[in-house]
């Protein structure tokens, strides 16, 4: 299946050479070129992609910024002339990294890498039989995760908030962590409602187990949750503020 | 791309193999890279320029990041390496303490400027040759 992406990215020369390699592969189908994140973002608020190459320094608001403000979960792969952007990288849980300027066959590689992890997350979301985690009453006041080789029972209540690691989903609780085979949008879509709330994209939070919020970080139970500027609203209408 | 014309050898001042690499043989779209190379590095240059006369070292560090990723795609490994050192000493160093070094980027751009002029003019001629 082709992939649909659009380009992020300030240096003409970098981005021609990127629409240039992904139209040679026929595997990724460019939706457009953005210089800038204000009209990236505004693409993607009227439509949705499967991949973003995205650079983090260029004029105005950075790569990142745009990753917070997102409302949904692409793959990314951030392209970029610095390596020192690699623990933020793997804070946004981003797909793969190319260091400018890069040949076909590492961009090759990268889009191989995300068909192997999109291959392997298919089954997970696909299969309605064998689902990762079971959720037996729509309002029950319960659910069970498979984790350890076993499906765990968890009170909705007791989840402090879930945690996206790629391809895994952690769930937090006041005593312990379970890592469930699945992903945050999963999740999502079983979860959200009167007390759960996305409120980054890698983060799915219990309402009622906030203890404060400063600035854009949640605190839970001594846990500091960022709050994604596409996000805040949302947080902010869901808030008893008085 | 099209098939590797072996017949072309680029400036030995560049990365000739990661070039290969990047190129693969099509010396029409080196050609292409070379021009906007040219046409491109003096605009951001001007904003290397004013963030230094500005005294606005963060930009000045963002400007020269950009100007280094130009330098890759026409094979400038080292003058990219050169221009990491000095973003990175723009968050740290004063413009008095980065003149130096300042001096000598701006020598080196001039003459990595003019090498590219030569190959673009070579790559033009070259890519004419074997139409």
């Amino acid at each position: 299946m082709k992939l649909s992406c659009i380009i992020v990215e300030d240096i003409q020369i970098a981005a021609d050479f990127l629409r240039k390699f992904c139209e040679k592969s026929d595997l990724v189908e460019v939706k457009g070129h953005f210089m800038n994140v204000t009209d990236a973002l505004e693409f993607l608020d009227q439509e949705r992609v499967d991949l973003l190459f995205l650079d983090v320094e260029m004029p105005g608001a950075n790569g990142f910024e745009l990753l917070d403000r997102l409302t949904y979960s692409p793959m990314i792969i951030l392209t970029t002339s610095k390596t020192e952007y690699a623990f933020n990288a793997f804070q946004y849980h981003v797909n793969d990294y190319l260091k400018k300027p890069f040949t076909y066959k590492r961009f090759l590689e990268a889009i191989d890498k995300l068909q192997q992890q999109a291959a392997e997350a298919a089954p997970a979301q696909q299969t309605p039989v064998q689902p990762t985690t079971v959720n037996p009453l729509p309002d029950s006041d319960f659910l069970f995760i498979k984790a350890e080789d076993k499906l765990i029972k968890v009170r909705k209540d007791d989840i402090l908030f879930l945690e996206s690691m790629r391809d895994y989903v952690k769930f937090v609780t006041p005593l312990k962590s379970y890592i469930t085979y699945s992903t945050l949008k999963n999740m999502e879509e079983k979860l959200i409602g009167q007390t759960f709330l996305k409120v980054h994209r890698s983060y799915i939070v219990n309402i009622n187990k906030i203890d404060d919020i400063r600035g854009n970080i949640i605190y839970i139970v001594g846990n500091q949750i960022p709050i994604g500027k596409g996000h805040k609203e949302d947080l902010e209408a869901r808030l008893n503020i008085l | 791309m099209q098939k590797i014309r072996p017949s072309f050898v680029f400036d030995e001042n560049l990365n000739s193999s990661f070039l290969e690499e990047l190129f693969e043989g099509d010396t029409i779209y080196a050609e292409a890279v070379f021009e906007d190379f040219l046409k491109d590095l003096p605009v951001y240059w001007e904003r290397v320029e004013a963030a230094y006369q500005d005294r606005n070292l963060p930009t000045l560090g963002t400007s020269v990041h950009t100007c280094k990723t130009l330098f890759g795609y026409v094979g400038f490994t080292d003058l990219q390496e050169l221009c990491q050192q000095f973003e990175n000493k723009c968050s740290v160093n004063s413009p008095e303490e980065l003149r130096v070094e300042y001096i000598l980027l701006i020598q080196r751009k001039e003459r990595a400027q003019h090498i590219i002029e030569k190959e673009y003019t070579r790559l033009r001629l070259f890519n004419g040759e074997n139409d």
